[in-house]
């Protein structure tokens, strides 16, 4: 314990004072005959112990007194909430601010509020001598600003820091601080840490800082903790900290599950937890999730959507303590409604034998956005292509030239053109007519075996090679690539090799090299040719597991919308990279507040990225034009490390630092807020009280 | 005119203060009781040798010729003691006077009331185990010696009211009104007791309590010795830490006192020292149907 003002202590010998008085007091009563002495006896005799007990406890009430007084007088102060008395002279000093998300931890007011105010009281109290700096610590700290003994400027700086929504890197801080005190010659070295301690924050795994003295010589920074939690054991939280979100075609057309991963921080159970699921802000959906003593638990919620479009979809808890990381935002763009005309070219009652029966069937499946209408050629090309997103010429003859021209002004416009060949398929008509929109001319009909050869199932083609990485036939890995290379090919065409003009991707290649899936980009369009015909006669590929998911693929992919479904994962903190459409400039994702990320193009790829993300939340993608990119925009989420509040102890960050440097101050809990001289204040009023009671009996 | 100590306090002897007090009561009396002899007739009887000639009724001769005799009613005067505790204590006094001195002039008075209609009174000091008694005498000329005596008496020793009413029980053979003036501080149990039981033997008792107003309000504040005035003991007391305890001693030895004379069916009379002396004698007659 120490003492303010220790020359008051003197006062305590005025506690002495009852028992002198007991002792040398030798006033001479008066004596007075008294005819009633015999009563006088009795009473005295009758109350002589409660007497006794009275001058006791008089006594000890008036010690108490005179020892409470000087004492509070002299201001003590417990040693384990001493403030930073420079013990070893003055000191140059960095005040390092946590601005992790853990200080937005409010109990009333929030922690960072009490981190401005513990910093602003360590640099007053800083002799004027001592220089001094402020460095707010992030996960990835700035440059230091120079030591200065100007405290208007620093505690300007202090009110310019902001909380924030990562895990600040405190061993770096502390680093960085401690290089930055090297700069001075004076002989101590000082760190006050402003912080809430949380483990994700400190790592005491790795060494404590160590500052350089103006000899060079290694120094160990004297260490001053404030903890702005005050004390706290833990931190209680708890957080969505993770969102997952799929398509459920189960459901119904627009169907999509979202599944939300909670985790409890704190040691007691919660029951019950209300989880809404909200999109665009409106509550769609709620469910309930028990979560054990730091523990997690998933709760999957389903929403059908009326319509397509890019949504947020939010997953919300109750806010808590720490209301930031209770909600999680997931960007997704729902289908449109695809319009798609299916030319059949061989028409037939019977439905298997029907070239567009399983085409029609893979693309019109529960849960497909697709609207498939089926006509004949004859038909099909009285059509007016431009009502449709896409359209699947299926082992049809070459149409007319006017009919050929107007489907390569619809490529051109920005549709889809899938074609599936057969024996309707005239080569060199196709190339003729067709050419502007084929990828690649035809050459000739290859049939590696008869369908019916009863070694038909050794001797047809297979695939080789798919290209994964198209989006097309992304989802074929693992078992679903085997179902795709396993499909048996008897008759298929041969292309020419690839001339000049617009590159044409080859997805899938068959055992003899020949092509079997050509994509490519026509103007604003794109054209989808399968080698090989989209019924059983030329090869089994409707009849495989593989064919729905590939139509519905390809037919997303004609459409533009497959692009869309990818979604952006992104993190605070963190720099995103976004993929636009040739058509799409990016200029800068604003973000939920309003701040501006500017986005910038990768040189030698078609990406833009931007960074790092200040805030949890929707992004929406603008660009220079000043015109919102829907299909770009995204959700950025806060790392789950930055939810977890769990708390260094005082004696493992005291053992870290070195007991011999670290001390604390400030947040000492309950001392700091009712010092001890107010209680002793508080004891002797009380003792004056009972000791006029007492006298007053 | 209100005798009260102080006033009594500036005259001078028990005679002055007594004379002046008689004339208070006397004044303060609307109606003399006082009417010559208490003789009364009773009865004839026929004339026998041997009967007093002067009670002849010599009326009833001329009537009736023959010789009757007058008998009349037991024909003594009223016998009287007024018995004074004149103990230790009996000297405490604040407002100017004693309880002695108090109990002086009381007993003077009432004397002085006595002899004047005639009756006889008498005086008894107890003082230090000792009982000095003057017997009761109807003449006139014994009021100056029961005078000197009470102005002679001083305070000294212990009380022993238990001696005193052994000693009365034996001298008083004849009915007799008997007055005690004492603060009954005598720590036996039975004094008291013993003393009141002279009742029983169809004595008229009277007693008056004397207290003083120290005794009473117990009036002290600083650490103080208090002295016994009848032996040896003492005791250093804060007053203050006592005075609640004392105060409900010393009420309930009044109350005591009080009840065993009303039980005793003694008249009971509690005076203070500070109050009217012929006021008080006044509420005692008054309480009597004023005669004594």
């Amino acid at each position: 314990m120490t003492f303010a003002n220790p020359l008051f202590l003197f006062g305590t010998l005025a506690a002495l004072i009852p028992l002198l008085v007991h002792l040398f007091d030798r006033r001479r009563p008066r004596p007075v005959p008294f005819g009633a002495i015999s009563f006088v006896l009795k009473s005295q005799r009758r109350t002589a112990s409660r007497l006794r007990l009275k001058r006791l406890l008089l006594y000890l009430l008036r010690t108490l007194i005179l020892l409470a007084v000087p004492i509070a007088l002299a201001r003590p102060q417990f040693a384990s909430a001493q403030g930073p008395v420079t013990t070893r002279g003055l000191a140059a000093t960095a005040v390092v601010i946590d601005t992790s998300l853990a200080l937005r931890w409010k109990d009333g007011s929030s922690l960072f509020d009490a981190a401005r105010d513990e910093a602003k009281s360590a640099l007053r109290d800083l002799a004027p001598e001592e220089p001094a700096t402020v460095v707010p610590c992030t996960r990835t700290p700035a440059p230091v600003a120079p030591l200065g003994f100007e405290r208007a400027r620093l505690f300007s700086a202090i009110d310019d820091v902001k909380p924030g929504y990562e895990v600040a890197d405190l061993n770096r801080c502390l680093e960085v601080a401690a290089r930055a005190l090297d700069e001075s010659p004076l002989p101590n070295r000082r760190l006050v840490l402003v912080s809430a301690f949380t483990q994700s924050s400190l790592r005491l795994e790795v060494s404590p800082p160590v500052s350089t003295g103006p000899k060079g010589e290694k120094l160990k920074p004297e260490v001053v903790l404030r903890d702005v939690a005050k004390g706290r054991e833990v931190l209680p939280n708890r957080a969505v900290i993770d969102a997952r979100a799929e398509p459920a075609p189960q459901l119904g057309a627009r169907a999509w599950q979202f599944t939300f991963t909670v985790r409890n921080y704190s040691p007691e159970p919660q029951k019950d937890v209300e989880l809404r699921l909200e999109v665009n802000g409106e509550v769609v959906s709620k469910g309930f999730v028990d979560l054990s003593p730091d523990g997690t638990s998933q709760k999957t919620l389903a929403h059908r959507f009326a319509q397509g479009g890019t949504v947020s979809v939010t997953g919300a808890l109750d806010a808590d303590s720490l209301s930031e990381d209770d909600t999680r935002t997931l960007v997704v763009t729902v289908p449109k409604e695809l319009s798609v005309l299916l030319v059949n070219g061989a028409p037939s009652p019977q439905k298997y034998r029907d070239e567009a029966y399983f085409t029609e069937a893979a693309l019109s499946a529960p849960g497909s956005p697709v609207r498939a209408v089926t006509r004949d050629a004859d038909a099909a090309w009285r059509e007016d292509f431009s009502k449709y997103d896409a359209v699947f010429l299926l082992n049809v003859e070459a149409p007319t030239d006017e009919v050929a021209r107007a489907l390569a002004a619809f490529v051109d416009a920005g549709g889809g053109l899938f074609i599936g060949l057969g024996d309707r398929v005239d080569p060199d008509a196709w190339n003729a007519r067709l050419g502007a929109v084929l990828p690649r001319k035809l050459r000739v009909l290859k049939t590696a075996v008869e369908p019916n050869a009863p070694d038909a199932a050794s001797r047809s083609a297979r695939l080789e090679q798919v290209a994964l990485t198209h989006p097309v036939l992304q989802p074929f890995t693992g078992t679903a690539r085997e179902g795709l290379l396993s499909v048996r090919f008897w008759r298929y065409v041969l292309f020419e090799s690839e001339a000049g003009g617009a590159a044409s991707d080859v997805l899938g290649v068959l055992d003899d090299g020949a092509p079997a899936f050509i994509a490519q980009r026509k103007g604003k369009g794109r054209v989808f040719v399968f080698a090989s015909s989209m019924d059983r006669d030329w090869c089994d590929l409707p009849i495989r597991t593989a064919f729905l998911p590939l139509v519905q693929r390809v037919a997303a992919w004609l459409t533009g919308t497959l692009d869309e479904r990818e979604m952006v994962r992104a993190r605070v903190g963190d720099t995103v990279t976004l993929t636009p459409e040739p058509t799409q400039s990016p200029a800068f994702a604003r973000a939920p507040s309003g701040l501006e990320v500017p986005l910038t193009p990768t040189p030698g790829v078609a990406t833009v990225s931007g960074g790092p993300l200040p805030e949890p939340g929707r992004y929406d993608v603008v660009d220079a034009k000043g015109q919102a990119l829907a299909s770009l925009a995204f959700a950025a989420t806060l790392d789950p490390a930055a939810s977890d509040l769990s708390r260094h102890g005082a004696d493992a960050l005291a053992g870290w630092f070195g007991e011999d440097v670290v001390k604390t101050a400030g947040g000492g809990g309950e001392r700091e807020k009712t010092p001890v001289w107010t209680w002793l204040i508080a004891v002797a009023v009380v003792a004056f009280f009972f000791e006029g009671v007492l006298l007053r009996r | 005119m209100l005798l009260d100590a102080q006033t009594l306090s500036r005259l001078t002897g028990v005679k002055v203060r007594a004379r002046a007090v008689v004339e208070g009561v006397l004044s303060g009396l609307h109606k003399s009781p006082h009417q010559g002899q208490s003789v009364e007739f009773a009865e004839h009887k026929e004339y026998a040798p041997g009967d007093e000639l002067k009670h002849l009724d010599w009326k009833a001769y001329g009537k009736f010729d023959r010789y009757y005799i007058k008998r009349y009613e037991h024909e003594t005067n009223l016998r009287a003691l007024m018995v004074v505790d004149a103990s230790g204590s009996m000297a405490y006094g604040t407002a100017g006077l004693s309880k002695l001195d108090v109990a002086k002039v009381l007993a003077a008075t009432l004397s002085h009331l006595l002899l004047r209609q005639q009756d006889g009174a008498g005086v008894a000091l107890i003082a230090g185990g000792q009982f000095h008694e003057i017997p009761p005498r109807a003449s006139a000329t014994h009021l100056q010696v029961l005078l000197d005596t009470l102005d002679a008496a001083a305070p000294l020793g212990t009380t022993d009211l238990a001696t005193a009413a052994d000693t009365l029980a034996e001298k008083l053979p004849r009915r007799s009104l008997v007055c005690i003036f004492s603060d009954f501080f005598d720590d036996r149990a039975d004094a008291l007791k013993r003393l009141l039981a002279l009742r029983a033997r169809k004595h008229d008792v009277a007693v008056f309590h004397l207290v003083d107003k120290a005794e009473l309000e117990f009036p002290f504040d600083d650490p103080t010795l208090f002295l016994s005035m009848e032996d040896e003991r003492r005791i250093e007391v804060n007053p203050r830490e006592i005075k609640e305890s004392y105060l409900e001693e010393f009420g309930r030895f009044l109350g005591e006192v009080k009840d065993a004379c009303t039980a005793a069916d003694c008249d009971y009379e509690r005076v203070r020292t500070d109050e009217p002396l012929d006021q008080v004698l006044l509420r005692f007659l008054a309480r009597r149907g004023g005669k004594l």
